[in-house]
């Protein structure tokens, strides 16, 4: 013990702030690169919009007796009810596997589609929640959406989903009104945003995406978001 | 007990040195470049408002890369184990708290991280209690450390060691 307590003099003072020094710089610098590298990623993802065709107009109505859910093509005879939240990544991981799917099955008038948008992942959730509804009164909800999980950063309420970016994102695939930019710098879809979060509980929704096909839960069997078996559980309805 | 300590002392010092250098080293390593993985595994535990937690999330890989070399190769020895001992009991308490409130999540502790599903619920619980274990193993490492810092192959030696040697 007496071997080990004692090592204090000028020269060790030197070595244990030089060392002090060196961890501080290692960890400074290993804070630089990866905020960086985050950053870059996240500001390359806009290059995914560079061709982006808008497609056709769709309008949007609100179905007040389903927690105000966004409804594309009312009438058909099948309803599916989406539940995301537009940072959940499992919600992007549905949308590149099923999206072109749904986007089909409404442009051909095969299926009435509702989207609940949840909001329950932070404060980009219902930033980017309420732009989706700005979307939704120009009749771009669908493409705004997808182009919303296409730039999805890895990393949930890191500031990417800013108002500045997610208008960013609309003039990117072509939503360009002024209209559009007033509605998502002022917010003006948060009463709504919170309808929709709030009616999670009414539809017993603990997690996103969730989807219900004909008002059945979705359950589905394979680990991933097999195309076939979506196809099969709507056809059966 | 003590005769054993002062013979063995060199040696237990070199093995605590390297079990906890190599775990903090590897776990750093598996976590430094993935820096939103790693961010975000901070977030999760909701402890930390979301944007100081992701600078937490990018600052710790490094940190325990740097603890992690440094003991390994045995330099400043007491000061890496004061603060390794602390950043455990900062872990321990963390993954205490949110056992304590119900929160499912991967300790992202080696990497990965985030939210559970509820139905793995008993092996997430089964996995904090081994974690908690693990880390109080490794705060004992850095406690020996800090009474007994200086072993075999160290880049420093103690004043006393040198003495001895510059007598022969």
């Amino acid at each position: 013990m007496s071997k080990q307590a004692r090592s204090g003099s000028g020269g060790d003072n030197f070595t244990r702030w030089l060392v002090i020094g060196m961890v501080a710089l290692v960890v400074v610098t290993g804070v630089a690169f990866s905020m960086m590298s985050s950053s870059t990623k996240a500001n390359e993802s806009f290059k995914a919009l560079d061709d982006y065709t808008l497609g056709a107009p769709i309008s949007t109505t609100l179905d007040s007796g389903a927690g105000s859910g966004l409804v594309l093509n009312p009438g058909a005879p099948v309803r599916i009810d989406i539940w995301e939240d537009p940072q959940c990544p499992v919600c992007e991981t549905f949308e590149s596997s099923l999206g072109r799917y749904v986007e089909t099955m409404i442009r051909s008038q095969r299926a009435t589609v509702v989207y609940h948008i949840a909001s329950f992942l932070g404060p980009e959730s219902i930033r980017t929640a309420n732009a989706m509804m700005c979307a939704a009164d120009e009749s771009q909800y669908l493409d705004f959406h997808k182009s919303v999980y296409m730039v999805q950063p890895a990393l949930e309420n890191s500031g990417f989903y800013s108002n500045e970016n997610l208008i960013k994102i609309g003039e990117k695939i072509g939503i360009k009104s002024e209209k559009f930019k007033e509605c998502v710098a002022s917010g003006a879809k948060l009463e709504l945003v919170k309808t929709h979060a709030d009616s999670m509980a009414a539809y017993n929704v603990r997690g996103t995406p969730t989807v219900f096909i004909n008002g059945k839960l979705w359950e589905r069997m394979s680990n991933s978001f097999d195309e076939n078996e979506f196809r099969l559980a709507v056809e059966a309805g | 007990m003590k005769n054993f300590n002062e013979k063995f002392q060199p040696i237990i010092t070199l093995l605590a040195r390297l079990v906890l250098g190599a775990v903090l080293l590897v776990a750093g390593g598996l976590k430094a470049f993935v820096p939103a993985e790693a961010a975000s595994a901070v977030a999760a535990y909701k402890i930390l408002p979301t944007q100081v937690a992701h600078i937490v999330g990018y600052a710790l890989p490094w940190l325990e890369i740097a603890i992690g070399t440094l003991l390994i190769i045995g330099l400043s020895v007491r000061m890496m184990s004061l603060i390794s001992g602390a950043i455990m009991v900062v872990f321990i308490a963390a993954i205490i708290s949110v056992w304590a409130r119900g929160i499912l999540i991967d300790c992202g502790c080696f990497g990965g991280g985030g939210v559970i599903d509820p139905s793995q619920a008993a092996k997430a619980h089964r996995a904090y209690a081994i974690e908690i274990a693990r880390d109080l193993g490794l705060g004992l490492c850095a406690l020996y450390l800090y009474f007994f810092p200086y072993g075999l192959f160290s880049l420093e030696k103690s004043q006393s060691v040198k003495k001895e040697s510059e007598n022969v």
